[in-house]
């Protein structure tokens, strides 16, 4: 989400490129990286293998200077590709702002493609982000390889709801600016703070005329502009017209990280339970509380065994059932109380240890009998 | 997303940032850092002319971000106080409210301890003037970025031209 900080006046968005591996995300942040001015742009960060594979991600911040007031800087993320790096690739999403997709344009890639874009939307939907309310811009990439399917194609199988696409060559540095700046004005756009959507009457970007306007290097290539949104579309992508409400996962409140578990009463000795349970379970024929012992038995030995059957005896007053109930600890109470801090402190595990109440006898005593 | 973006006005950053110098002054520690949890600055305070804060913000979200993936699999939320020691400076990360990191550098002069014990009351104070920040009527935030996009495009087609 956009950052906005009015005591440093500055907006800080954060811009995600995806896509399958080795698709050149990486290299397109290079190619950006190599050519912006030098007061644009921080230091390339790039967490990767010694194989020069991203394990983590990439960073590049860049600042385009003040904009209404207001120091603008983009936060431009790179994921890792490959499938099993899942995990890391999700974290690189969260708080995203706009997302360009680097598909990979050789045929024998399209099925990566295919289940990037799907790992896409899942991967956003754990955050609460749907695909269709982000900015999103496709880029074709490598498209200066011999054999690689033309856009129409690439069009086809990625991008149905017709997001901004631009042809590229990360290697030969075509089609990289156009596709930054498409995603960099879409963001801008959304970046606003008040609750208020975007009017679905303004058009976002034109990103066709902006690539119309650069001379692409490609002359070659038959579709140029190639963002192909017809400009009378019926509705607005639902990124303008719907204020988008992200859907917090549970997780999102914390949860004090040791949640003590009310203490559940100790249960009883096996006997009191039984004997609790006789007059329900007598009516069972099958019922027999101790191999031999009859129910008037059992009731006796509860009686004589157990401290609470002394009230049942009736020899001494029974007290009301709040003294009998067990006392939850003062601890466990303190932690279920909603935002207590005592919550937050670790606590060491229950003690294990026996609370001996009473001394047994010395062994001289029990040698000869003495009280 | 926009509902969700993490706005400061002037005088929260005020009482944060004296809130941080306090810490520095208690714990003596070179400097601290409150970063977001998407990787963004918030605000700085000590030496940090030296560092490099906009990246340094980037990697201690993401060294959170991995971290807490870590803890998901053993079995925890998350873990709450991260601690890098370093031949001379050593840093503390500790979670404030839900969003932020409180990241503190210090070196041999205090010990961890201190460090500990100061962040765990900052960062209770930060946590406090967050759920107050959360709690500010969406009114009354103006919208600064009207037409952001338009003003900026010329300035974009400067920058990036190849």
């Amino acid at each position: 989400m956009v950052s906005i900080n009015y005591a440093t006046r500055e907006v800080s968005c954060k811009i995600v490129y995806y896509g399958p591996g080795l698709s050149g995300k990486t290299t397109n942040l290079q190619y950006v990286h190599s050519k912006v001015p030098a007061e644009t742009k921080g230091k390339l960060i790039s967490l990767a293998t010694d194989a020069d594979r991203t394990l983590y991600f990439d960073f590049l911040p860049i600042n385009i200077g003040t904009i209404n007031g207001f120091a603008t800087k983009f936060q431009l993320y790179t994921v890792p590709g490959q499938v099993y790096y899942n995990a890391t690739r999700k974290l690189v999403l969260r708080g995203v702002d706009g997302i360009v997709f680097v598909a990979d344009s050789q045929p024998d890639k399209m099925d990566e493609n295919i289940e990037s874009l799907n790992n896409l939307k899942e991967n956003l939907l754990e955050y609460g982000y749907k695909l269709e309310e982000l900015p999103i811009v496709i880029q074709y990439n490598k498209q200066d390889l011999p054999g690689v399917l033309s856009q129409e194609k690439m069009h086809a199988a990625l991008n149905p709801t017709n997001w901004p696409e631009y042809n590229a060559s990360a290697t030969e540095g075509f089609g990289i600016f156009d596709t930054l700046k498409c995603i960099l004005k879409l963001v801008l756009d959304r970046a606003r703070t008040g609750s208020s959507p975007s009017q679905p009457d303004k058009p976002v970007a034109q990103p066709a005329a902006v690539a119309a306007s650069v001379p692409q290097p490609q002359a070659a290539a038959p579709v140029q502009p190639v963002w192909t949104q017809p400009q009378a579309a019926p509705t607005a992508p639902s990124w303008q017209t719907q204020p988008v409400e992200p859907a917090r996962p549970a997780a999102a409140a914390q949860a004090p990280a040791y949640q003590p578990q009310p203490q559940a009463p100790e249960e009883a000795p096996a006997y009191y339970r039984e004997a609790a349970s006789a007059p329900q379970e007598t009516s069972s024929p099958a019922y027999r509380p101790f191999p031999g012992n009859t129910v008037e038995e059992e009731e006796k030995m509860r009686i004589n065994h157990h401290p609470i059957g002394l009230y049942n005896s009736g020899r001494i007053p029974r007290p009301g059932p709040e003294v009998l109930e067990r006392q939850a600890p003062p601890q466990a109470q303190a932690a279920a109380a909603p935002g207590g801090s005592a919550a937050d402190m670790p606590r060491m595990a229950p003690s294990l240890k026996v609370d001996k109440t009473h001394k047994k006898r010395p062994f001289w005593k029990r040698l000869f009998g003495i009280q | 997303m926009s509902d969700d973006a993490l706005i400061i006005y002037e005088e929260e950053i005020e009482r944060i940032d004296s809130l941080l110098t306090k810490l520095l002054k208690g714990a003596e520690a070179k400097c601290a850092l409150l970063v977001d949890k998407d990787g963004h600055l918030i605000t700085r305070q000590g030496f940090t002319h030296s560092l490099d804060t906009t990246a340094l913000a980037a990697l201690l979200a993401g060294s959170f971000a991995s971290t807490k993936e870590i803890a998901r699999l053993v079995g925890e939320t998350e873990f709450s106080v991260l601690f890098h020691q370093g031949k001379k400076d050593h840093i503390h990360m500790s979670i404030v409210g839900e969003r932020s990191i409180l990241a503190v550098i210090f070196d041999d002069r205090t010990t961890i301890g201190m460090v500990r014990l100061y962040a765990k009351e900052t960062a209770d104070d930060l946590a406090r003037i967050f759920t107050s920040m959360n709690n500010r009527s969406r009114h009354d935030r103006p919208e600064v970025t009207a037409d952001f996009a338009a003003s900026a495009g010329d300035k974009l087609d400067d920058i990036f031209k190849d």
